[in-house]
């Protein structure tokens, strides 16, 4: 290791990440399952299942790297629906990975198909018939977060595995041990802090713990600190001004966010929508689902390749209005 | 900011007297007007006509002011049917008892109907011209469309002439006198010769500068009005758009502007709020604005390029037409700040998503879910711990301007401790 790398840090979620099914602590079922795969040298397509953060796509690197060694990811092709542009390029993309050769000792590669939810009904048949084409020399490993979102056809032509969210203890176990390990200084009462927040969603837990650490000592202050910096205020401020009427502010707030966050259109109405349900947001419910309705009709319009500011501030027009119709 | 009158109403003439120039159709259209007060109408209407901004509806004005007579405009795209002209008429019988005093009855630039060849408006309009109790004046620019015909049969025409630069500057001189203004002579010939003898635009110039700058000189004026030349400038090009009384000339404030569509939507974008107060009313127009829009990605996705017409119809009139009463507003529309930015927004973006490019396979994740669930939390280090921040950029390899990114105001610190780490090794 040369001392340019000694002296880089990496984040936690990376550094602390498990390489092997040995060190992964959680999901113990799962993994034994997983285990027999390696032993067998064989393994169906596998379908991984859960929320966010709970070990789903270390899993499948765990297993790559147990089958393959530590060069598993030359026999690995990631990819992610929702990064890549329709199911055109993955066909594309599988097609010439199965053309490379396969390792010595196992006869097939893997597929990892990360948010395999995020794709159409028709992107998922084309996928099936994928899976059918290479299923002499390849092994998908989709993961969604949803398994209901995943059509039956796909279902039942893979071994489904479900990932469930960190119990407290290990979720609280695990942090701790990554604080001894950095020498951070911590309360107790932070880490359940920190597990409340992140719902067993443990890359989320790492993330609070590490930018807390880098603010110093790890207290419920600023844990809760850190978590406020996070989900920009910005977002609800805006709403705020425009419901009370004040549309030109409203803007302002909004190209601000734009600037400073890099926000793309699309990632402020989806926030948009989230924050219109939540408590502070003070309009009658009905309210909230004509701004709901509209928001969806915005988000529409950017996915079909509208322009964002020309959206947005129609957005923001129609709630300052909706804004003085409730003042009266 | 207080409120601004436009100039063009501030300093409409109040008597027919101040009317410029124009002294036969001033005679013409006084006497007519007093044979209608006498109760023996010479003819029931009067069509003045010439080019734009050369006095027209100011001496109607001015006229019903001296007179006491009450102005009632009448919007000529209302007489497209029957039960309309029906509606109005009963209308003005009813307004006679409630202020009992005169009135004329102003139908503003008719030819503006000739043209969407609504046989329906003329129609209607000679009809009112029968049954009409109070003097009926119509403008025109160009009255010689053949299906204006029938009006100017039945309408006394009254021709006014093109306002020459030397009557133009008179007017200008006075203004700028009046409001204190600091104004070379050379600057007010140019716009008068600019105008081409319309008083309207040549004053709305004025004012422009005027405002926008707090003197008039020439060499503003020059670059000012480097945009025209028989088009209008973005500015003048919303002026009028906003203040169109009918569809027609809305759309034609699009079209005739010096700058393609798709600026003019971002000036319209900027300017919206400025034009309009109202909530409702911004409401409206910014929903006829995203409609153009959608209609604008419509035609770049399958290149139906037809669709174009709709962008133009919700861009100039769909804006134009959100007010719910018609009034005259004169703004001064300065550049939008959109341009700059779209820059600074374009630019950010494409360094959040090379932060997420260069972490997603590092933390076998997507570089959605980095950009939601990870680049948040690398901020608030970058943006409080900048020694700590320096070791992550140098283990991820990120750019200066991912750095600049990430850490905002504290970037120079990050920076440094990089370049302290650099230099140890």
């Amino acid at each position: 290791m040369s001392s340019r790398e000694a002296l880089a840090e990496l984040l936690w979620a990376e550094k602390y990440r498990p390489r092997t099914l040995d060190e992964m602590v959680d999901q113990k079922e799962v993994v034994e399952r997983l285990k027999r795969f390696v032993k067998e040298k064989n393994m169906p397509h596998l379908l991984f299942a859960g929320p966010p953060g709970t070990g789903k796509t270390t899993a499948a690197h765990c297993l790559a790297h147990d089958l393959f060694g530590e060069n598993y990811r030359q026999y690995m092709l990631e990819l992610n629906a929702s990064d890549e542009r329709g199911i055109d390029v993955i066909r594309s993309k599988v097609k010439e990975f199965a053309r490379t050769r396969v390792a010595a000792n196992i006869p097939f590669k893997i597929v990892l198909l990360d948010e395999a939810d995020n794709m159409t009904a028709d992107a998922q048949q084309a996928l099936r018939r994928l899976m059918e084409m290479y299923t002499a020399t390849t092994r998908f490993i989709l993961i969604a977060n949803y398994p209901s979102k995943i059509i039956e056809p796909i279902q039942s032509r893979c071994a489904v595995f479900r990932f469930t969210p960190l119990p407290k203890d290990d979720l609280i176990g695990r942090l701790k041990w990554i604080c001894e390990r950095e020498k951070v200084e911590f309360d107790e009462d932070a880490l359940e802090a920190i597990y409340e927040i992140a719902e067993g969603d443990m890359r989320r837990a790492i993330n609070i713990l590490q930018a807390a650490a880098a603010l110093g000592r790890v207290t419920v202050e600023s844990v809760y600190k850190v978590v406020g910096l996070a989900h920009p205020r910005e977002i609800r401020q805006m709403i705020q001004l425009a419901l009370a009427g004040n549309f030109t502010d409203a803007r302002g707030k909004l190209r601000e966010l734009m600037i400073n966050y890099g926000l793309s259109g699309l990632d402020v109405i989806k926030q948009i929508h989230r924050e219109v349900f939540s408590q502070e947001i003070k309009i009658p419910d009905e309210y909230k689902l004509i701004i709901a309705d509209l928001a969806g009709e915005i988000q529409f319009r950017l996915v079909e390749g509208a322009d964002d500011e020309i959206q947005l501030n129609a957005f923001l027009a129609r709630l300052a209005y909706i804004g003085r119709k409730l003042r009266g | 900011m207080p409120r601004k009158i436009p100039w063009i109403i501030k300093y409409r003439p109040r008597k027919i007297g101040d009317v410029v120039n124009q002294d036969n159709a001033k005679k013409q259209f006084t006497q007519w007007l007093e044979s209608w007060l006498k109760g023996k109408p010479i003819k029931k209407a009067a069509l003045l006509y010439g080019p734009a901004g050369c006095g027209k509806t100011s001496l109607v004005e001015a006229a019903a002011h001296e007179y006491g007579l009450e102005l009632v405009e009448m919007n000529a795209s209302d007489f497209r049917r029957r039960q309309d002209i029906k509606r109005i008429a009963e209308t003005a019988a009813k307004m006679r008892s409630l202020f009992a005093r005169g009135k004329i009855i102003l139908l503003d630039e008719v030819d503006g109907i000739s043209g969407t060849a609504d046989r329906g408006a003329i129609d209607a309009i000679l009809e009112l011209i029968k049954t009409t109790r109070y003097p009926i004046v119509m403008t025109a620019n160009n009255p010689w469309d053949q299906k204006l015909r029938p009006l100017r049969d039945a309408a006394l025409m009254i021709a006014f002439k093109r306002l020459t630069d030397r009557h133009v500057i008179t007017v200008l001189k006075r203004i700028c006198e009046y409001e204190k203004l600091e104004c070379e002579d050379k600057a007010l010939y140019e716009i008068a010769k600019r105008s081409e003898g319309d008083l309207r635009s040549a004053i709305n110039d004025l004012q422009a500068i005027a405002e926008g700058y707090g003197r008039v000189t020439h060499s503003l004026v020059r670059a000012l009005s480097s945009y025209r030349n028989r088009e209008y400038s973005p500015f003048e090009a919303l002026q009028k758009m906003f203040n169109a009384k009918y569809i027609f000339q809305a759309k034609m404030a699009i079209s005739q502007a010096n700058i393609d569509y798709d600026t003019m939507m971002i000036w319209i974008n900027e300017h919206i709020p400025t034009y309009y107060e109202d909530p409702e009313e911004i409401a409206r127009a910014f929903d006829a604005l995203s409609r153009a829009d959608v209609y604008m990605g419509r035609i770049r996705r399958s290149g139906a390029w037809d669709l174009l017409s709709y962008v133009f119809d919700m861009m100039g009139p769909g804006v134009a037409f959100a007010r719910r009463v018609y009034r005259y507003r004169w703004k001064a529309f300065r550049s939008p700040q959109r341009l700059q930015l779209l820059a600074h927004t374009k630019r950010s973006r494409e360094v959040r998503e090379g932060i997420a490019r260069a972490l997603a396979p590092r933390l076998a994740t997507s570089r959605s879910t980095v950009k939601s669930e990870v680049i948040p939390y690398l901020k608030i280090i970058f943006m409080n711990n900048p020694r700590y921040a320096a070791r992550i950029a140098l283990g991820y390899n990120l750019t200066d301007e991912m750095v600049k990114w990430l850490a905002g105001h504290k970037a120079r610190e990050v920076l440094m401790y990089m370049e302290k780490l650099s230099r140890k090794h």
